[in-house]
């Protein structure tokens, strides 16, 4: 092929691999140029095992040689989030807390990704214990914006985000408690799906809110997103609260035809305070869906007052007995937006906490039976605004009402956590500053397959999602 | 410092032993106080529902195909 190797998408990854046209050995090398160029400016990747992976590749470039079988993802490298654990190996969970870390556990979905073919180099940046919207990291360094590199990444998969924009893997496994793989995707201008809450096991991955955590892809597209969900969606006995709901052909379903396909614009919440460039970006979004087949009507969504106030609560109500030792013994260990955030998560009533968990059936019930009466899915911005720098978000070091700042950024991704819908983020376009705007579609539980067919038609019509950061063009 | 954000300190000083770590956890303990006016806003707007488990059971009742 012309070009580089490390600009293939996943899938073209393992199919050109599979096929002898090129070298596992070969695919590494190519991310690791990237990385080698432009990880001490992006800062996406903070440790690596490249002597375990060159061996991983050679082992995979070998079972093609011998005609063996071959997984979905045979011979693909990959990282991921510093939280998914492999026994033996660090998982710092992007804090000083666990510098040292090393599980004697190995994540279900790294095990299937492994069974699929796939192994890793290395592990990636995040907000420490994924616990911020920008990718800031105190231990680490803050991750940068490969597109414009004092802009935020979103977070708190925040190496994700950027390693997969910057060509340094195929994808990378991000979690999603509030939106953290949805703000770095559509930050960071690749494609990053949320799964329906229990869809994908969650046995050997860090824990911060057991009922608001997801596991999920970011990818180069949402084909791309589909074949992963395919290998680490479905029950696992090691996680009881996994759903044994069966998993569908992901990638068999994306043929593209949106006839009949009902879009939803929400006139209330999610684009309260939009920025200009972000709103046009989603009605020219709207557009293009509407020329395969789809329409779109648009209203106003049931429910959002109790759904900001009970899922505003939930996650740092689980969060706070996880990380009380620390916060006593060592509470300068965090960065201030980290437990200055978890603090006030141990005065909220343990009566208010079960309100919010009792509530959360009833009101996805009646969510849906409105919503879904009328339309298939919904639309909206992923970030309402255009990216803020790091530098305006830093709570640790800028001034008072910073936060606010901070915690817009992941305002139309929460409910969706609350709520356990399925969501997907596509790139859709770039602010004034040159960096990516993200178009979020969400669905009904377990609906995976009508986002990702939404996004992969999108995905045919627009080439958003294969734009390169001009970082890159300083690689040789 | 006001009596709320004395209260709130207080009560997750007797309850757990930590105190507030920096200026921005006082900042967002303060900040509780619209938390508790979102809930009041909610009183009565939804019947009290006693299945904890029933989540799982309104995921699969409004799945895509049910």
């Amino acid at each position: 092929m012309a070009g580089n190797w490390a600009d293939l998408s996943l899938i073209a990854a393992a199919g050109a691999v599979a096929s002898g046209e090129v070298t596992s050995v070969d695919l590494l090398h190519a991310c690791w140029a990237n990385l080698d160029a432009v990880n001490p400016r992006v800062n996406a990747v903070i440790w690596q095992e490249r002597e375990a992976a060159e061996a991983a590749a050679r082992a995979a470039d070998a079972a093609v040689r011998g005609k063996q079988a071959l997984g979905p993802l045979h011979g693909v490298p990959m990282a991921h989030k510093d939280m998914y654990y492999q026994a033996g190996k660090l998982s710092t969970c992007g804090s000083a807390l666990r510098k040292d870390f090393r599980p004697t556990v190995t994540a279900t979905v790294i095990a299937r990704l492994s069974a699929a073919g796939a192994y890793t180099f290395g592990g990636l940046n995040m907000a420490e214990f994924a616990q911020n919207p920008t990718g800031h990291n105190k231990t680490f360094g803050d991750c940068h914006n490969p597109w414009n590199l004092p802009y935020i990444t979103g977070g708190s998969s925040s190496g994700s985000g950027a390693s997969v924009a910057a060509r340094f893997n195929y994808m990378a496994l991000g979690s999603d408690t509030g939106g953290s793989i949805r703000l770095p995707a559509a930050a960071c201008g690749v494609t990053g799906l949320k799964p329906t809450q229990t869809r994908v096991s969650r046995y050997g991955v860090m824990p911060l809110s057991f009922s608001h955590d997801n596991v999920g892809p970011l990818a180069r597209s949402a084909r791309d997103c589909a074949r992963v969900l395919s290998v680490i969606a479905g029950h696992d006995p090691r996680d009881p609260t996994s759903a044994r709901e069966p998993v569908p052909s992901y990638e068999a379903a994306m043929d593209g035809d949106l006839r009949g396909l009902r879009i939803g614009v929400p006139i209330n919440f999610f684009l309260d305070g939009a920025d200009g460039p972000v709103v046009a970006a989603m009605e020219a979004a709207l557009a293009v869906l509407v020329t395969r087949g789809a329409t779109v009507s648009r209203f106003e969504l049931p429910l959002m007052d109790a759904i900001a106030a009970y899922g505003g609560i939930v996650s740092r109500v689980e969060a706070a007995p996880i990380h009380a030792e620390w916060m006593r013994s060592d509470p300068q260990a965090y960065g201030a937006h980290i437990s200055g955030r978890m603090y006030p998560g141990y005065a909220i009533p343990a009566a208010y906490y079960v309100e919010a968990l009792s509530r959360r059936g009833p009101v996805l019930r009646a969510f849906a039976a409105e919503v879904f009466a009328k339309v298939d899915v919904l639309v909206t911005p992923t970030i309402r605004t255009c990216l803020p720098t790091l530098a305006e978000t830093d709570i640790d070091h800028g001034p008072p009402g910073t936060e606010h700042r901070f915690m817009a950024v992941s305002a139309n991704t929460r409910p969706f956590n609350y709520l356990g819908l399925p969501a997907i983020s596509v790139p859709c376009g770039f602010d004034p500053n040159g960096c990516p705007i993200g178009l979020q579609i969400a669905g009904r539980p377990f609906g995976e397959g009508r986002i990702l067919q939404a996004a992969g038609a999108y995905q045919t019509d627009t080439d958003w999602h294969a734009a390169k950061p001009p970082i890159l063009e300083t690689v040789a | 410092m006001g009596a709320f954000e004395t209260s709130v300190e207080a009560t997750i000083a007797r309850w757990f032993g930590i105190d507030p770590p920096n200026d921005p956890a006082r900042r967002l303990a303060s900040e509780l106080a619209a938390t508790i006016e979102a809930f009041e806003r909610l009183r009565g707007t939804l019947a009290f529902e006693d299945e904890p488990s029933s989540f799982e059971a309104a995921l699969q009742a409004t799945k895509e195909g049910a």
